[in-house]
Order: structure tokens, then sequence, then C-alpha cells
């Protein structure tokens, strides 16, 4: 494979995206619909539940579900447009295949299954089994995500696994296991609502996980105090208490001087710290020359807020500390995260009610999928694949011997190196669009092209679709039952509104007949979602991320419940740590000292300006669903250039000027929104958009050392105004990725 | 009765009678003073005057409101000015384009534009014919020597002739069986949104919504039913279908001056409107001191604010400006803009 | 004619400095069946160029409201709740007086339609007694429907407040804004 097979516009004419609308007065049957089939909502952690309106076999609208604990009824603007996902002109209703020059075309099941078998096989026999790669998604279920690992390691019996949980809060993860020897966020958010003090870093919470919002208002209501750490003045910030407007890379300095501030003033919680963790003493020593004329420089934020912000944080007695993608989106990622961490462990306000901590998950099961298995470092119930006792027991469930079962392999964006070097010549994937999602995509389009043979599992030719051999027409959310586990470590249950249209089938069922076709059918021999999951149980039994007790029927009646559930008799665990015994080793919390590193990338007479990327409230990552809902697209419809007044008077840039960016990497032209609301020395470009509008076609591919996630969240760049206004054309035609 | 006397508007009653009388003349006169008057749409006749005297009255009643009255002032005054022609034709263009073929209810609803066409083409027709019918002014003959061809005759002039069995005739002859088609079609058209739609359904009443809706095709049907019983039935049901027919006409026209229908009227009010609006575009825009762009015809929110105090609202600001000078993203903005403030100053926003 | 189960207890509270201009509201507003796909809610920035502050505008459903007394083809009606709602569609002629006199900027014109139409509470939902589509979804509620209790208890540093003044016109309205403790009156300019 190289090129894509035709050009771009005759495949956007095809295959989209096209933008979707209901008719004038709603779909048929919306009015009456058959059934309220009560599930979740497909995009992000927060999984807020949703009745989907069901006629004759088509989703044809939603009714707010009132009674689901987390949301009550309450959505956001891409929760209330999901429907429109279904019933959509784009979505691939058949398995179709590359044809040089043409584009694509309609084939069979048949044909598209024997041709993948017989391209794993030739690729794995020639080059070795783990030149086949599997790339997975975790907006799949825990079912799914289940099966996609074991289906890599014992049907594909490929060491080279990973999925996009790689770009979302691996940093987090890593930071977690560290610290707690567990990776789930510790409270539910009904803590949140209570708690006195908030810190939320880096999460841009009000566009990315909206419903969040009203358990902060909540809080505020009853007099909580709120810092909000970003470089932007984001909606949540915009009435915060205070507002550190961090550089970006600056996020340990600030963690690390608010620490010394902690205990210079010793807002300490000594019998916590003596009694409950280790390592305090080497933490504090590295940050002992932290002191405020340090951090004013390294965070750019005034020492006064610096100061205000742990004497908050200092002097409460309740807290929640909040982090998201704004600081795991580093070389340092892992650091970042172990800095926040440190905070609250120093303050020893965690494992009791309303005291809390956690990362927000981004994507819509990306705390379950991250926990069973389809990591390249990973087996079910968050085990260990190196760990011969973790791989031993797994073996047993899948009924296979150790000896044969793979070990660790490449992380995401190490795949896309190994297919440069030449390593991995043939690649499945699911749920991941990389061209739009991974940084420096230009050189990740080049690895696309170098593929032998690429196969695609999507209900919609993504942008990465576009380069396969063969895509398989799979199913949507709301076709599949399974489960999900949402950001506060719930439990839930997805339920199946509609069957897959046309010839389109199950992803479940696609894995399934795969593996079989490979060799491996009595181990993938499943007549439910049901099933899957209970194998799943068995699997996780023991972990840390123990779902044993968990059953499907516990979660209906429940309405979802907390891991770790290790019996039938236990009821969940909502908040963590209650019994101070922690899943590390020796059963303590982990202090890890923080010494201060600068980003990758530093800005210097060449590329002078800090660039940032993110996200939009109309958008969910890399926009394969929410770029084919015409609402969402007029809502923010193209990548727009932020930047501060000053810095955009030094260049004479005004609001909608086309403005070039460009990087080390590579270089694009998006329009200017002239705001205050950014930092004088930084700009931030959103980045849902692919093709030429991608902001991936700038970022660095840089990785940090441990979580191997890559630093999306900054480099530096140049500006270069073009002396054009952006034309309206562009404005419209953003959302389909053209070239 | 007492309180009617007291309620009543003496101007629009003065005109409402004068209009009465004026028609009662017109039918004495068109009819060649009752000669070519047919006794037996004596009851026909009585409710067409009744539904005339009421429409003037509650039309006359309706434009001496404020804001109608100015509209109806200002539209009058701009259509009698120096570009009388062109805005002359531009009222033709809109009546055919707006009011013959209700355009405008396309961009509501496809459905819903086919249907209410239907439906008024239907009703507009059957005026056009049942009004002259009943008032004398048309009449047939056939004159002696020769019974194969009918004398159309207006205002007791002759205006045209046909033979009988011509399929001219035909059609002529069934000219309300055509109407009564058309509007039952639209009116199952639209009864059928008022049952399937599930926003008219919280909102509709039955007077209002589906009353006329059941009128209309009472009326059809047994309008229909006439000609079907004297063709086929050998006038068996005659006696029926004739009285059921007078009675739902009589009702239709008896309610024309209170209910649903009176928007029959209102509808030209729309021509004015749309003058008004080209017109006032013309003289200049308003710019909104909040978004700094044009959003109304300055002569519009010049006649806005004098109608509003005449209403007993005052928006006028202590600097002389008023409220009614924001657009309405200004005014939002405005209020947001209040508030901020408030809660800013009050040291919390939450709470 | 239709069964109304209208709850009188229930009430309208507004509070735009919870808006984190999402606009989940307007999405939900278009699936109200009583205004076909249009949303009669409006979000926008108060100024992008200085603020994030967006506001977020629900017809307030005056108690005198300008819009009817302002309608000269009588297209607007109050109902025996208080609801003031879109414009009945018959009689609207499209002439803008109500969207220009509204003093909240709630009425919209939808322009080849010549009709107005603005929000009427979710007419469809509220008398069946159900909350309307934006408080329902509104994830910050910065819309809230439900009762002066509830409302009292969950914000007691806040006080609902439906009197407002624009230059020297005091406008009452069925819909409340949340206030600072103690206030009585949202004087707009």
């Amino acid at each position: 494979m190289a090129k894509l097979p035709t050009s771009v516009d005759r495949l956007i004419a095809a295959f989209g995206p096209h933008k979707a609308y209901p008719p004038q007065s709603g779909f048929y049957g919306a009015h009456e619909p058959d059934e309220l089939v009560k599930t979740h909502c497909c995009y992000c952690g927060m999984q807020c539940g949703i009745q989907l309106k069901v006629k004759e076999n088509k989703v044809v609208g939603f009714e707010p579900w009132m009674d689901f604990p987390y949301n009550e009824g309450r959505l956001c603007p891409k929760g209330v447009e999901r429907y429109l996902q279904n019933n959509h002109p784009d979505r691939l209703m058949a398995p179709i295949q590359r044809v040089e020059g043409e584009g694509f075309e309609h084939i069979s099941w048949e044909q598209a299954m024997g041709k993948t078998v017989s391209e794993i096989r030739r690729i794995q026999q020639t080059y070795g089994k783990d030149a086949f790669a599997m790339l997975s998604g975790v907006s799949l279920t825990n079912e799914k995500s289940y099966m996609m690992g074991k289906f890599a390691r014992v049907a594909l019996k490929t060491a080279n696994l990973d999925y996009n949980g790689r770009l979302c809060m691996v940093s987090a993860g890593a930071g977690n296991k560290k610290a707690f020897g567990l990776d789930r966020s510790s409270n539910s958010w009904a803590d949140l609502a209570h708690a006195e003090v908030i810190i939320v870093a880096g999460a841009n919470i009000s566009e990315t996980f909206p419903t969040l919002t009203h358990y902060i208002w909540r809080a505020r209501d009853q007099g909580a105090k709120l810092i909000v750490v970003d470089p932007r003045v984001i909606p949540l910030a915009r009435t915060a208490d205070l507002h550190l407007d961090v550089k970006p890379g600056g996020d340990s300095a600030l963690f690390g001087a608010m620490l010394k501030i902690l205990v210079d003033n010793d807002w300490l919680d000594h019998e916590f710290i003596a009694d409950h963790t280790v390592g305090f003493q080497e933490t504090i020593e590295a940050v002992k020359d932290y002191d405020l004329d340090w951090a004013e420089v390294h965070t750019g934020v005034a020492k006064e807020k610096i100061w205000e912000a742990a004497s908050l944080w200092g002097k409460a007695k309740t807290s929640f500390l909040l982090h998201a993608r704004g600081i795991e989106h580093h070389s340092k990622g892992v650091d970042n995260v172990l800095s926040c961490i440190n905070l609250v462990l120093a303050t020893g306000r965690i494992g009791k009610p309303y005291c809390g901590y956690g990362t927000i998950t981004g994507q819509g099961n990306g705390q379950g999928g991250r926990e069973h298995g389809h990591k390249c470092d990973q087996l079910p119930g968050n085990r260990d694949i190196t760990n011969p006792a973790h791989r031993q027991y797994i073996a047993d469930v899948w009924r296979i011997n150790e000896s044969e079962m793979p070990g660790k392999g490449l992380t995401a964006y190490e795949q896309i190196d190994a297919i440069h070097r030449g390593e991995i010549k043939g690649l499945i994937s699911i749920c991941f669009n990389p061209l739009v999602s991974l940084p420096n995509n230009g050189y990740v389009r080049e690895a696309f092209e170098k593929l032998e043979f690429y196969v695609c599992i999507d209900s919609f030719l993504s942008e990465t679709a576009r380069y396969a051999d063969i895509v398989m027409a799979g199913s949507l959310h709301e076709e599949e039952e399974g489960t999900v586990t949402t950001a506060e470590g719930r439990v839930v249950k997805i339920n199946a509104a509609v069957t897959p249209p046309g010839n389109a089938r199950r992803d479940g069922d696609i894995i399934m007949e795969l593996a079989a076709r490979l060799g491996e059918a009595d181990k993938f021999s499943f007549a439910s979602s049901e099933a899957i999951f209970n194998e799943l149980r068995l699997a996780s039994k023991g972990g840390t991320a123990d779902y044993f007790g968990i059953t499907y029927e516990k979660v209906e009646s429940q309405m979802g419940i907390f891991w770790p559930c290790p019996s039938l008799e236990h009821p969940g665990t909502p908040r963590l740590w209650e019994d101070r015994k922690f899943s590390t080793p020796d059963g303590k919390a982990h202090f890890n000292p923080v010494r201060f590193k600068p980003p990758t990338e530093v800005t210097d007479e060449d590329f002078p300006v800090v660039l940032t990327t993110g996200r939009v409230v109309s958008q969910y990552l890399s926009g394969t669903s929410t770029r084919r809902i015409g609402k969402l697209v007029d809502q923010y419809p193209e990548p727009l250039l932020e930047i501060h007044p000053k810095l955009a008077s030094r260049y004479g840039i005004k609001t909608r000027d086309l403005v070039r960016v460009k990087t080390r990497r590579g270089e694009a032209e998006f329009p200017a929104q002239v705001v205050e609301t950014i930092r004088e020395d930084t700009v931030f470009i959103p980045y849902h958009w692919g093709g030429k509008h991608a902001a991936n076609q700038l970022t660095i591919g840089n990785l940090d050392p441990i979580s191997k996630i890559p630093e999306f969240k900054v480099c530096a760049c140049q500006l270069i105004p073009t002396g054009e206004v952006a034309s309206a054309a562009l404005t419209e035609t953003a959302y389909q990725s053209d070239l | 009765m007492y309180r009617l006397f007291q309620t009543l508007n003496r101007r629009a009653f003065l005109k409402a009678f004068t209009l009465t009388v004026l028609v009662v003349v017109l039918v004495w006169l068109g009819s060649r003073k009752l000669q070519n008057f047919d006794p037996a749409l004596i009851a026909y006749l009585t409710g067409t005057v009744f539904a005339v005297f009421g429409t003037s009255y509650r039309y006359s009643v309706w434009i001496q409101r404020p804001p109608t009255r100015l509209y109806w002032q200002r539209s009058m005054r701009f259509l009698f000015s120096r570009h009388f022609f062109p805005y002359l034709w531009h009222s033709i263009k809109l009546f055919f384009r707006n009011i013959l073929f209700q355009r405008f209810i396309a961009f509501r609803s496809r459905r819903r534009w086919f249907g209410h066409f239907l439906l008024a083409t239907g009703c507009l027709l059957a005026f056009a014919v049942t009004i002259p019918l009943t008032f004398g002014w048309i009449n047939f003959e056939l004159r002696p020597g020769d019974d194969q061809t009918y004398h159309a005759m207006l205002f007791g002039f002759q205006a045209g002739t046909f033979r009988l069995g011509s399929p001219l005739a035909f059609i002529i002859f069934h000219c309300l069986v055509w109407c009564s088609i058309l509007v039952t079609v639209g009116a199952v058209i639209m009864m059928n949104r008022r049952f399937t739609n599930g926003g008219l359904i919280a909102t509709q009443t039955f007077e209002d919504d589906l009353l006329p809706l059941v009128l209309l095709i009472a009326i059809s049907v047994t309008g229909v039913g006439i000609s079907y019983d004297y063709t086929f039935l050998e006038g068996k049901t005659y006696q029926f279908m004739a009285v059921t027919h007078a009675i739902t006409v009589i009702l239709f026209l008896l309610w024309l001056p209170f209910g649903k229908f009176f928007h029959i009227y209102q509808r030209f009010a729309q021509l004015g409107a749309n003058l008004y609006k080209v017109e006032g575009a013309r003289r200049g825009m308003a710019i909104c001191p909040h978004t700094k762009k044009a959003f109304a015809s300055q002569t519009h929110i010049n006649d806005l604010k004098q109608v509003t105090k005449e209403l007993g609202f005052d928006f006028d600001k202590p600097d002389g400006s008023s409220h009614l000078d924001l657009s309405p993203e200004g005014k939002r903005s405005a209020l947001a803009a209040a508030h901020f403030r408030v809660r800013k100053e009050s040291g919390k926003f939450f709470g | 004619m239709p069964e109304t189960n209208y709850n009188m207890d229930m009430a309208f509270f507004v509070d735009m400095q919870r808006c984190i201009g999402c606009h989940a509201c307007e999405m939900a507003c278009a699936e109200c069946e009583t205004n076909g796909q249009e949303s009669m809610i409006h979000v926008n920035y108060v100024d992008r160029a200085v603020s994030v502050q967006t506001t977020v505008q629900v017809c307030m459903h005056c108690e005198n409201p300008a819009c009817a007394n302002v309608c000269p083809a009588d297209a607007i009606h109050q109902d025996d709740f208080g609801v003031v709602h879109s414009a009945n569609t018959p009689r609207c002629i499209g002439c803008s007086n109500c969207v220009l006199a509204c003093p909240f900027g709630v009425p919209k014109k939808m322009e080849e339609a010549e009709l107005m139409m603005k929000c009427n509470m979710c007419y469809d939902r509220t008398s069946a007694g159900k909350k309307p589509m934006c408080a329902t979804v509104c994830p910050s509620q910065a819309l809230y429907y439900g009762t002066h209790e509830e409302i009292a208890r969950m914000r007691p540093n806040s006080t609902p407040v439906n009197s407002f003044k624009f230059g020297n016109q005091e406008v009452k309205t069925k819909v409340y804004v949340m206030m600072p403790k103690g206030a009585k009156q949202l004087i707009v300019d």
C-alpha cells in the first residue's frame, strides 16, 4: 500500500465526512418511539446516562435519563447530538477494499476475511509474528477491550498491541501506580461536590467534561475555592477564585514550589506522612530551592498567586485535586502527575470524605479500557505482562501455554517508528485515527504509506482508514451491548439500541471470526457480551482492577458499580484508601521526588512562540464521529489560532487573518482569533481536524520516558502572517480534512 | 347586553354598519332589484351579510390598536409615496407569492404548505363562486326557443354562453365539487399533522385548530354530497345534504369574524410589513451600539419607541438614549454584563 | 384540548455566571417538539476578544409582555400559567416588532418563513409535567427548573429575582435570575 487510492476529494465525496442534520420536524417516530433504550453517551469519560429513542431499528432521538445518578439528565452538546451518528449517510454498510486509482469497492465478508487472514499469515511467516501489529482504542467497551488484548496475544500472537489510551491518560496511570499501586481516581465525583478547595490543573472541564462542571459549581455554592491552572482563561477559570496562567511546560515547577510553601509553613499532615507514606524527605529535598522568585520565572505565574494557591490548599480541611491532559501530555507527564500527588499526600487529604484526587479520563472508556489488557505491557485486571505470576494466571484463563504468550510490545508511537524502520509491515486497527490524533502526523502518514497491509475496523472511513487496504464495517456504540468504566471508576452498562445496518457487523463478531480463521475458534466462542464479561471478571480476579464481583445484573440494578469489587457480595468501592492500605507492595503511599525539567522544545530566536493544543466543546477526539454531525461542526467549524492581542500586534495580526504556523516538523495555516484569554507568549490550536487543518502537523513526537505519552501540549513555533484574510470556503470545508 | 354596548367600539360599529348597508345595496342593485336573486339562498345571504358586518367590525377594531394603526398608516403612506409604482409592483408580486401561493409556509414545512395551499385555493375559489351567486350577481338563464344554450349573466348582463352538456358546462357546474376536493384533501393533510406532530399536539386547542378543519371538511363533504345525490341517488338524500350543508356553511360564516379564519384578512398586513421593511432599509439602518452591526431600520426603531410609549412602556435611559437602541444580541449582552457586575461587586460568583 | 399537567410550583431560574458557553441547551432546544429543530434559546459571547463570558437567554415570560403588546397581529398569547407562547402561525405577519421590542432580546424572526418564533418553555414538556429541555441538559445548571424550596436549599447565598429595570421601565417576569443575597432588582441600563 502506498498513497491514497484516489484523490482525497473523491474519497470525501464517497465517504464523507458529510454533515448530518435531523429533518426539519425531527425523525419519523421521534414522537412515538418503539422504545427508549437506557444507555450512555459514547463520548468522554463521564459516560453520562442517556435514553435513545428507537423506531424501527433506527435511533431517532434521545430523551434525558433523569434517574442516572451521575448526570441526572444533564448532557453536553455532544451528548445531545450523539444520536445523529446513527442513521448517518456516511456509515460504512459493508466491507470495502482499496482499488488503485478508484478508491474503494464493496466486497463480501468472505473476501474481506479471507484476504486479511492470508495477509496476516504471509507477513507473519515472512517477517515474524511481531511484524503484524495492532492498534486499538478506548472508546471500546470493556468487553471489546478485553477481547482485543486476547485476540492480539492468542490469535495474532503479536507483542505489538497498543491503543490510543497512549495519547490519553497513560502519564496519570503510570503516576498513580507509582504513588498508590493502583490506577483509578481515588473518589467518586460525589466527594468533589463537597470539597473546600478544588485545584483543576490542565483540565478544560467546561469544554471536555462539561457535565462535571455541575459538581464543581455545587461545591462553590457551598463556599469552595476554585483554583484553575491553565495557560488560557478557560470558561471554568473566568469566575475562578484563582487562575494560575501557567506557561506550558511549567507545571511541575508550580507544584514543586507549592510543595515548598506547604513545607515552609508547616501546612502538612505529619501523622499521615509518618504512618502511611514513604519518600517524603527525598521529595521535599528535591524542591528545597524552588522559592517564589524561581517559581515565577519557570511557571510564568505571578508569585503572589502561587503563594495564594499554596495557602488556600495548605489551610483547607477538605480538598480535591483534578488533572487531565494539560499536565499529562508532556515528555515529563509522569513527573507532573507525581508533583500533584505529592501535594495531596503532604496534606494527607485522601481516603476521607470530601478529600480526593484523580485524573479525568478523556475517552469514553478511558478508565476501563486501560485496565483489561490492550496495552502493550498489560494483561487484564491491570496485570503486568512482564510479571511471571500474572502471565501464568492469564494464560490459564485463556487456556494457552504461558510460554506462547508474547511479551511486552511497542507503544503506539513507537509502532510508528518501527514501521519506519521496517520492523512492522502489517497493521490491524480499530477505534483509532492516528492520522489526526498522533503528533507530527506527516511522519505518521509516511509510516502508513510504508505498510504492506493495513486493515481497519471502523463505522466510518476515518482519515486513517483512507489509507487502508481493507476496511471492515464495524459497529457503533449503540449497536453492541457491553460495559464501560467511567472516569470515577464506576462500571456502567451500555445497552444495544439497534443492530448494525446493512452488512455492517458487530466489532465483537468481526474479531471472533478473525480469531476463528486464525485457528483459535475455541478460545473465541462467546455467545454474548455477557459471556465475554464473565471471562473478563475471572481474568481480572485478584488483579488491582478487580471486577470479579461485578455482574451485568448488579450494574443495571445499582446504576453502576465502582471497582475494585472482588466478590459478589461486595458493594463496590466509590472511595479508595479509607483503610489507608495502599496497593503498593509495602502498603504505603509513595512520595516521588520531582525535579523540574524544561520541555523538549523551548522557544528560541527561530521559533519564538509556545504552541499548545487542546479541544473544543463541540468536538470529540479525532472527530471521526463528531465532524459528521452538522450542528456540532457548525458550532466551531474550523480550528482557530488563539493569540493574545499583544503578541498579535507584534505581527500585525487581526482576528480572521490567516496565519502560517511553522514548527520544526511542519507548517499549516489557521485563521487568527485575537483574544485576551491566553498567555501573551503562547498560542493555542484545537486538534480535532485532519489534513491541512491538522494541528498535529506541528506538534512534537517526543515521548515521556515512562508513560510514552507524546508531548502534545508544548512545542516552539513561529508565526508568519500570510497577509490574507481567512476565506469562508476554508471555514466551510475544514471538517472534511482535505489535503 | 349592557356590557356589549359599554364595550362597543363606536368607530368600528359605524364603519361596519356602513359597509354592511353598502353590501345590501349592492345586492339589491347587482341582482336587479332581487330579480335575479335565488330565494333558496336567503339563509346563505343572511349569513354572508352578518359575516361582512362582523369581519369589518373586528378588522376596524383591530387596526385601531397602536402597533397595527402605525403599521397601517405607515404602509399606506409608503405605498402612496413617490415610489408608488415600484412599491405597487412589489406588493402585487408579494400578493401572488404570499397570499395566493402562501410560499412562506413552504419554509415552515413543505407538506404543510401543500396542505394549506390546497385548502386555501379551494376556499378562495369557492368564495369567488358562491358569493356572487348568493348575492344574485351571477345567474344562468335558458332563453326561449333554445333549451341547449346556457347564458351566464353578470349583474343582469350577459357575460357568456355555453352548451348544455359541453365540457365547459361540466366544469362550471361542478366548480364547487372541485373546490370541495381541494379543501378536503388539504384539510386531511393539515388534520394529519395535528394528530402526529408532538409540538402541535401540545399547543393546539380544539376550537382554534381542530374545529375549523372539521368544519371545512363537513362543508366540503356535504357540498359534494349534494352533487353526488342528484347525480347518482336521484335526490334520495337531498334534504339531509342540503340542510347539513347550509348549517355548516352558515356556522362558518357566523364564525368567520371571531375564529381562526379571520387570519385570511390579517394576511394582507404582511404586504404592509414587507413594504415597511423595504422603505425602512432605504431610509437607513440602525446600528447596534454593542455589536456595531446594522440590525433593523432606524424608522422601525423610532416607531417602536413611540408605540411602546403609547402602550405604557418607557425604555428611555437617563442619558437620552433608549434600551431599544440595542440589537437583540446587544440587549442580551447588556443583561449579562449587568449581572456580571452585580455578582462581581458582591464578591461571589456562586452560592 | 391536550391533557395539561402544568405544575405551577415549578419555576425557571437562570444564572448566567454559571454558564460555560457549551451550547448544550441550544442543541437540546432544537429537540423540543414545539419548535421543529429550530433552537429558541440564545447563547452568545458577551465580548469574545476580552472574555469567554457567555450569556444564555431563554424567554423570561414577562407578566406584561412587550412582545405581545407591540404585536400588530395579536399573534402572541399569554396563557393562564403565565407562559407567553410563540407566535400563532396563521396570524403572525413577520413584522419583527416583537423581536425589536423585547427588552431581553428573545424572539427570533425566521426570515423566509415570515414567522416569529420564541421559547415557550418547552410547552410540550412542561405541560406534561416534565422539565424543559434546556434546563434538563444544562451541565452547569446555569438554567435550572425546579421549586423555590429546591433552589433555596441548593444556592443558599443567592436570591431569585424577577424584576428588571431597562431604562425607566420596570419589567416583571415569570422566570427568575439568581442574584446575590438580598438583591431585589437587576438594573440593566
